[in-house]
């Protein structure tokens, strides 16, 4: 097999990969989503382009010189938009290893397909209409001082990824060496990323190569691509049997018996194993992590700063220290317990009293914002009324939405993924946490704006109150449709294990 | 020790998928007290009759699966009395097998002692490789996990005891302590065991029935096995197997 074939079954087998991940195969939302995302962003770069193509241009400096010069901020983004994105060939060999292919020729395959990868071309959404007005539509400049500089550029984004890898291939063998790319960027920006500066008259000087067709430019950057290509290949090849033969370092569990959850009978079994997930699995702690951060910055702005004290922004902060978790956590409801929903649902109404620790658990979780809120109402920003009014609304009204989840969602999330294997949202659940963030604020800003905020508060509370209290009425509902759609369900569960 | 009489009622038993059907039993029951073996080539169709019968996977319209006189789709009284073991997807297992069977028994009303009786029934077949060794579930081998899932299923002495390939994974010794264990707990309860198998030695070894499944169907059903005409049964059995290779 030559490098050209080699090259064309790689590329074909990525392709079908892709194509037909489960998560995909299943879900056509997704793959819209994904599309969209894309589009989104490619949109932003275009806008992006026009505009500092226009508003850099006024200056003493010319727009590409001030861009060039701060070329270091693209390649940054760029790096660690790469997470998530791009793996090493040390992982991808694994299914070739077995194939009558000699190690260095499928690692430089893997390497040049790497390069010539179309993710490198991404930038060129900004940097193509950015050049167009800056360079092509400037009488001093022609076609070629174009094509030279976005030839140049492609080349810069080409060995930004080379960079990457190396990096990356480090941070999968231990995950503190991102530390060092962090720090390597931190000390660039402290030092000398400011006008003037060496790094930025450097930067500048260089890419301007590209425009006027200096060839040590484009020598340059070919042989940095040239170095880091072949240090890649040095560490690929030394890592590549400790990727192959990878196995999760297995840890000593202590396990605690968390007695003081026995009196709630079989919803307590469930609320430690809620527990015991956040506690244990990697995406789940993740996803809880986030929430707790989210709900603490919220509490945090709310309480302790007046950036937010008057209007619509006051209301979504204050409804949101309450409801971020949830909104959060509750979207993928059932989604972990994908993993072993066979076993749930081999035992007598399991799902139901599942469902009922899980909203006593996030329940729970409420005593957060209500600590950090008794600040804002002795500080006579906020009233008692409206604290109970937000936490109600949440227990009563939010929670009962994002729980209807629970019968739609048939996704399984998987509990200690790596950082490339993230979880795609379905239909129902980028709808319903759309309308979870969207309807209540739009609810109480409409009670606020009618009646002042106590009587406002009195009538969330009120809702809420009467939704909480009816809590085991709607998550028996909630477990009936369930059941209703069980084989649909368990079939996406599986499908995605 | 409690003793049950459940018995098993498959009527129209259809599953397709796609075009594709792979289960199709117009009629079939297994009596109370049976040890049943079931075992076909892969893609028989074992798997998804126990789904079906466990209420995982749903029939084609018309057909159903009855426990006892309970319509497994319709209600969940039967899952009180039966306990099965398919796959890992059984397990949780970010839990240790510790906290696993401490999960189950509570499900099931089993106090404390009943369960370290229970385990300590199973020491022997665990071979100090599960109990004690502060793991998650899913950082045990696989037939370790296997033995978890056994185990846990056997827990609240079911009258209808499904598993699925349960040889598989497990050493030698373990698979003839669970022939052990089958044969023994099925004599002391009279409890329905329905048990699924390549290995077809172990499988007549055990069982009083055997059911041979091919591409959905059911090729033959031998019942009433004994010693004395356990040989005959075997070379049949092997006899379809080595003229439908």
């Amino acid at each position: 097999m030559n490098f050209y074939q080699l090259y064309r079954l790689i590329s074909k087998n990525k392709k079908l990969a892709m194509k037909r991940h489960p998560m995909f195969e299943q879900n056509k939302v997704a793959k819209v989503m994904g599309y969209i995302f894309i589009a989104y962003w490619a949109v932003c770069l275009l806008i992006a382009g026009v505009a500092m193509a226009n508003g850099l241009d006024e200056g003493g400096r010319e727009a590409y010189d001030v861009i060039n010069g701060g070329l270091i901020f693209f390649l940054i983004i760029d790096f660690f938009g790469r997470f998530g994105m791009q793996e090493t060939p040390a992982q991808e060999v694994k299914p070739y290893r077995l194939l009558p292919i000699k190690t260095n020729f499928l690692l430089n395959t893997f390497l040049v397909k790497m390069g010539l990868s179309e993710g490198n071309l991404f930038w060129f959404f900004f940097f193509v209409p950015f050049a167009v007005i800056t360079i092509l539509m400037k009488p001093f400049f022609g076609f070629f001082n174009f094509f030279g500089y976005l030839l140049g550029i492609w080349l810069v984004f080409v060995a930004n990824g080379y960079w990457y890898l190396l990096w990356r291939t480090f941070i999968n063998q231990k995950m503190v060496c991102i530390l060092i790319p962090v720090a390597i960027y931190a000390a660039l920006i402290y030092f000398g990323i400011i006008d003037g500066s060496f790094l930025f008259d450097s930067s500048m000087v260089f890419a301007r190569g590209f425009i006027t067709g200096n060839v040590w430019s484009f020598v340059g950057v070919l042989a940095v691509i040239a170095v880091l290509f072949f240090v890649n290949r040095i560490f690929q090849d030394k890592f590549i049997y400790q990727e192959i033969s990878k196995q999760e370092k297995v840890k000593k569990v202590r396990s605690r018996e968390m007695s003081f959850l026995n009196r709630f009978g079989q919803i307590g079994e469930y609320l430690k194993l809620e527990i015991k997930s956040v506690q244990r699995n990697s995406v789940v702690r993740k996803q809880f992590i986030t929430g707790i951060i989210c709900m603490l910055m919220l509490c945090s702005l709310f309480a302790f700063t007046d950036a937010y004290n008057e209007g619509f922004m006051r209301t979504f902060v204050c409804c949101y220290c309450f409801a971020c978790l949830g909104v959060i956590t509750l979207t993928s409801v059932m989604c972990v317990e994908g993993n072993y929903i066979d076993g749930l649902m081999s035992r007598r109404e399991s799902v139901l009293s599942l469902l009922k620790a899980k909203y006593l658990f996030n329940c729970a979780m409420m005593i957060i914002p209500v600590l950090f809120i008794i600040y804002p109402i002795c500080e006579g920003k906020a009233t008692v009324m409206e604290m109970f009014g937000c936490l109600f609304f949440t227990t009563g009204v939010i929670f009962p939405f994002l729980f209807q989840l629970a019968v739609y969602n048939n996704t399984t999330v998987h509990l200690n993924n790596q950082l490339t294997k993230s979880g795609r949202s379905t239909k129902a659940q980028v709808f319903v946490s759309m309308l979870a963030m969207f309807v209540p604020m739009g609810i109480m800003y409409a009670f606020i704006v009618l009646f002042d905020k106590d009587i406002a508060g009195t009538i969330l509370c009120v809702i809420g109150l009467a939704g909480s209290l009816a809590a085991p009425l709607w998550l028996r509902n909630i477990y009936k449709r369930f059941m209703n759609h069980r084989y649909e369900n368990m079939a996406g569960f599986r499908q995605t294990r | 020790m409690k003793t049950w009489q459940v018995s098993v009622k498959l009527d129209n038993i259809k599953k397709s998928f796609g075009d594709k059907v792979v289960l199709d039993i117009p009629e079939f029951t297994i009596n109370q007290g049976d040890i049943m073996g079931l075992v076909g080539n892969n893609g028989a169709g074992k798997t998804t009759l126990f789904r079906i019968i466990l209420d995982l996977l749903q029939p084609d319209k018309g057909g159903q699966a009855s426990i006892n006189e309970f319509v497994t789709k319709d209600c969940e009284d039967w899952k009180d009395f039966t306990g099965a073991y398919i796959d890992p997807g059984f397990l949780i297992d970010y839990l240790t097998p510790e906290e696993y069977f401490a999960f189950i028994a509570k499900l099931n009303g089993v106090d404390r002692d009943e369960l370290d009786a229970h385990l300590q029934k199973f020491d022997h077949f665990m071979g100090g490789e599960v109990i004690g060794q502060n793991k998650l579930i899913r950082n045990l081998s696989a037939g370790n996990q296997q033995k978890v899932g056994i185990i846990a299923a056997l827990l609240h002495q079911p009258g209808l005891l499904i598993l699925d390939e349960p040889f598989n994974f497990l050493d030698p010794s373990s698979q003839l302590a669970m022939k052990r264990f089958l044969e023994e707990y099925n004599r002391e309860t009279g409890a329905t065991i329905l048990v699924s198998s390549h290995n077809l030695s172990h499988t007549l070894d055990i069982c009083s029935r055997v059911t041979l499944l091919e591409h959905g169907r059911i090729i033959k059903d031998f019942d009433h096995l004994g010693t004395d005409n356990r040989q005959p049964v075997i070379d049949e059995i092997q006899h379809y197997f080595e003229d439908n290779q």
